[in-house]
């Protein structure tokens, strides 16, 4: 099993593309930490140097999910259009392993793009807080939870790709289709159907996240919003494997 | 036990039946051509033997077992399929490591296939920019990783050049007779594997018409075509030494039953004038051709005509 990890991770770091996606999503985090620190406190958005403020700021790191999605997409989709998948299953030709391979590589690169986005956030956010006035002790067990989910939150949404793409195949389909659904209507459903919106994986990533939810709405609770991301991750991982498993490779 | 079984296996795609009932064996040390034309179902049988396709019924055997109960596949069975290809961002090499590390073969082997196929050379650079034949011989490659007793190639030939097609043969023969490979090569063209193969199992929408040894096939008494101004002198000769002899047209004669010698040896006897002495081809051909030739006439006015008239035929 380790070996098909290694080969899958060998895929996905033998293309540009995941290097792409990185810098794309460390972009947006970069973009958003600067954003929120030149203007801390201005037109209603919470100082930097508050609590609140401080959350939101290192919330920044998990705002690529959609580019851990798309490389979760191609480790799947790729292999469909460039054939390679006849490739991988005469290698492996007990299905189950290659999808469990995948999932567990797509957690792998989804904890990497976690981690590198927590690191720039902490590389760029703390002097900015610092600059601002604001105290290290800021920096507390609410920021290591925020880590911790931007982390788990990043793995399921490759995760959530790697089944997207299964289902479709068709990789321009599923990115498209995974674009609009985390960019447009997830945002959407969080932010005006809160009740609704809560119980996505976007508001579950929100809720493990621990900031405030809009227009005074409610996420779960961190462990409940937990749970509901790992639900979602195995019930993709479900969905990855059904639609791989039996069907004609021609 | 045979290399590759294939047994009674049947495969439907919705209403078309693709695969119908097709049995043959490959056995170790041998090529066989596995001939048809385009849709006759080699392609899905090959993917069946190979557990990319489930068949609907019968079985399709690797050493007596299915491909997916192999323990590692790549060591025993080495596959070039059509409709398989290769990511254009990735390097050769980088694609042959991702299977090495899949199959738990050590990544030295990449460099070594590579060599193996002529492609040491291009190793490093992104297979976006290979030609047809390049990718066909990365394939090939991709099938001797795990150096297998036994190679399956779905139409290898295509995309090759002339020079490519002649390696091609060598190699096949060369890891049929030196390694002791069995070797299944599938075509739609028969002179294209007529002078590899060993055996040869043709089918044409999804059924069996033929299998043997291509020797057995094309060999056998098809008939020595003798042409004379003075054929009919022969005739008795002929007779007496036990031949049926026909004579299609005038000056030519059809001889059955005895070898060309006897019949060299008569026309010397005879003192006759030969101008043609040829052991008649197989009807091997002509099968293939017609499972292989379009029945509606090709689009254009320069087509040949279907039916070829003999100027001043006799009849």
């Amino acid at each position: 099993m380790t070996r098909l990890v290694r080969a899958e991770l060998q895929k996905v770091f033998t293309t540009r593309m995941v290097w792409g996606m990185l810098a794309l999503s460390l972009g947006f985090t970069a973009i958003g930490v600067v954003v929120l620190s030149v203007f801390s406190g201005q037109q209603g958005t919470p100082p930097i140097t508050e609590p609140r403020g401080a959350l939101n700021l290192f919330s920044q790191a998990g705002v690529g999910l959609v580019f851990s999605f798309v490389i979760g997409t191609l480790l799947i989709t790729g292999e469909y259009r460039f054939q390679t998948i006849t490739h991988t299953f005469l290698v492996t030709p007990r299905r189950a392993r290659v999808v469990a391979a995948k999932l567990l590589a797509c957690a792998v690169v989804g904890v990497m793009f976690g981690l590198a986005g927590i690191v720039l956030t902490f590389a760029a956010g703390v002097p900015a807080i610092l600059i601002k006035g604001g105290a290290l002790s800021l920096i507390g067990g609410d920021v290591a939870r925020l880590c911790a989910g931007v982390v788990a939150a990043m793995a399921l949404y490759t995760i959530l790709g790697l089944a997207l793409g299964s289902l479709l195949r068709n990789q321009v389909a599923a990115i498209v289709v995974g674009v609009g659904w985390v960019y447009v209507l997830e945002n959407l459903l969080v932010a005006l159907l809160p009740s609704v919106g809560k119980w996505l994986p976007g508001g579950a990533a929100q809720a493990v996240y621990g900031v405030a939810a809009p227009l005074g709405g409610h996420y779960l609770p961190a462990w409940g919003g937990a749970a509901l991301l790992l639900g979602y991750a195995l019930a993709f991982a479900a969905v990855a494997s059904v639609t791989t498993l039996r069907r004609d490779i021609t | 036990m045979s290399a590759i079984e294939i047994r009674s296996l049947s495969k439907s795609f919705g209403a078309v039946r693709a695969v119908d009932d097709v049995s043959f064996t490959v056995e170790q040390g041998t090529v066989t051509g596995f001939l048809g034309p385009n849709g006759a179902g080699k392609t899905t049988t090959l993917r069946c033997l190979l557990g990319l396709v489930t068949p609907d019924s019968g079985e399709a055997l690797i050493g007596g077992r299915r491909y997916a109960d192999l323990a590692a596949p790549l060591t025993e069975v080495g596959a070039v399929l059509e409709a398989t290809n290769f990511h254009p961002g990735r390097t050769a090499r980088d694609h042959l490591r991702v299977l090495c590390t899949a199959a738990g073969l050590p990544p030295a082997r990449a460099g070594e296939a590579l060599d193996q196929v002529g492609l040491a050379d291009a190793a490093g650079k992104r297979v976006g920019g290979f030609s047809l034949g390049m990718r066909q011989r990365l394939a090939l490659a991709t099938a001797l990783l795990g150096a297998p007793r036994i190679l399956i190639l779905d139409e290898p030939a295509n995309g090759l050049d002339p020079a490519g097609i002649q390696w091609l043969r060598g190699f096949l023969r060369f890891l049929a007779d030196d390694r002791g490979c069995a070797v299944l090569v599938s075509s739609h063209v028969l002179a294209e594997v007529e002078q590899t193969v060993d055996d040869i199992v043709i089918i044409a929408r999804g059924r069996m018409i033929r299998q043997g040894a291509l020797s057995e096939l094309t060999s056998g008494d098809h008939g020595v075509r003798v042409a004379a101004a003075e054929a009919e002198r022969l005739r008795p000769r002929l007779e007496e030494a036990g031949a049926t002899v026909e004579s299609p047209e005038s000056g030519v004669l059809l001889v059955r039953g005895v070898p060309p010698e006897v019949v060299g040896r008569a026309a010397l006897e005879e003192a006759v004038v030969l101008s043609e002495l040829v052991g008649q081809r197989s009807d091997l051909e002509q099968v293939f051709l017609d499972l292989t030739g379009d029945p509606a006439p090709p689009p254009g006015g320069d087509a040949l005509p279907v039916q070829t008239e003999t100027p001043g035929g006799t009849s």
